[in-house]
């Protein structure tokens, strides 16, 4: 039987000369720290041997264009390559250090498509989108110079109006650990993004956060609260900068009633960096 | 407003260079077939990022274009 072996999420815009560019040396320092505490994270994730990495983060209109904006998207085959942007600006430009491919786990990302769908999860999937900051920074940060091990990227749509609810990101959560129970493979997930930043999404209010929304989401996350979690609505998590917290309800999902354990969380005026774990034990 | 026309065009601007090339040399032009507004094609002609996203451009779209990205300012 498999085993989520390894829970954590955390900011992933992870580069101190963006944060000390646009917030001054605060901004480094708090990077800096918030690095730290993701990359020891890491080295306990490596330490618990696991067969593969499940990622839940947001696509950036990177991915995918507006041709097609999936709520919830599998990406399956057996690697992904990293964007590429030419002349990359702001948070694009963390990509160009970072190894250019990366291996899937073909069976567990098929295993949570196949049996999704016949879940009642209409899942999209992808065999050729990239992945972004989103996936790759926090990856990158984990690991250092260690192997990464093969990796199920799933696409969250947090930004593109009518996202998925809080609600149906939970149990779709609870699907994958249904699905990696019924596996042989030791998994950790991590969700990317947040905490609260750029709230209702717009340039006028840059600058803004809501340290008090964290102060709730991470008091119920703390208790093992999942039911206000899941009751969040969409206008909550845009007017308060929350749109990627949808990523970590469905870590949620998979862990509850885990509780989680704050390993840092720093305030910036531009955002609210944060790293946190989750006691499997 | 037209929220599809406004973010294919941002999409397209930060990932199509030779479009990005031509807006550079003549934002009208570029744009001239797109269903914009009259603010909406006032916007882009000025490139101006800011009133763009006002007028229903993505966020992170108007933060990323290569040479237009909006700067706010630092904190």
């Amino acid at each position: 039987m498999g085993r989520i072996v390894f829970a954590a999420a955390m900011s992933h815009v992870l580069d101190p000369d963006y944060y000390e560019r646009v917030c001054g040396a605060v901004g480094r320092r708090k990077t800096d720290e918030a690095m730290a505490a993701i990359a020891a994270m890491g080295e306990r994730f490596s330490a618990t041997g696991a067969d593969a990495l499940v990622v839940v983060a947001d696509d950036h209109l990177n991915a995918f264009s507006f041709n097609c904006v999936p709520a919830i998207c599998v990406r399956i085959g057996r690697d992904v390559p990293r964007m590429r942007q030419d002349h990359a600006e702001a948070f694009d430009a963390v990509l160009e250090h970072m190894p250019i491919s990366y291996p899937l786990h073909e069976a567990l990302a098929n295993a949570i498509l196949e049996q999704g769908t016949a879940a009642g999860f209409d899942l999209a999937l992808s065999w050729e989108a990239p992945v972004d900051h989103a996936f790759l920074a926090p990856v990158n940060t984990m690991h250092g110079t260690r192997p990464i091990p093969p990796l199920v990227p799933i696409w969250i749509n947090c930004f593109v109006a009518p996202q998925p609810t809080a609600r149906r990101c939970f149990a779709f959560g609870q699907h994958i650990a249904r699905v990696v129970a019924r596996g042989d493979w030791n998994v950790g997930i991590i969700a990317t993004g947040g905490l609260s930043h750029f709230p209702e999404l717009s340039v006028a209010r840059i600058g803004d956060t809501d340290s008090v929304f964290d102060g709730r989401l991470i008091h119920w996350m703390e208790r093992g609260e999942h039911e206000p979690l899941q009751a969040l609505s969409g206008d909550e998590l845009h007017k308060s900068g929350s749109h990627e917290f949808l990523n970590w309800m469905v870590l949620l999902g998979a862990v509850s009633p885990a509780r989680a354990e704050v390993r840092y969380f720093g305030e910036l005026p531009r955002i609210n960096l944060a790293a946190v774990e989750w006691n499997l034990a | 407003m037209s929220r599809y026309a406004v973010n294919s065009l941002l999409y397209r601007l930060k990932k199509d260079p030779e479009f990005r090339a031509r807006f550079g040399a003549d934002p009208l032009a570029a744009i001239a077939d797109a269903d914009l507004s009259a603010d909406e094609r006032a916007a882009f002609a000025a490139r101006d990022m800011r009133r763009i996203n006002e007028l229903g451009g993505y966020l992170h779209l108007v933060l990323s274009i290569p040479g237009l990205a909006v700067h706010p300012p630092r904190h």
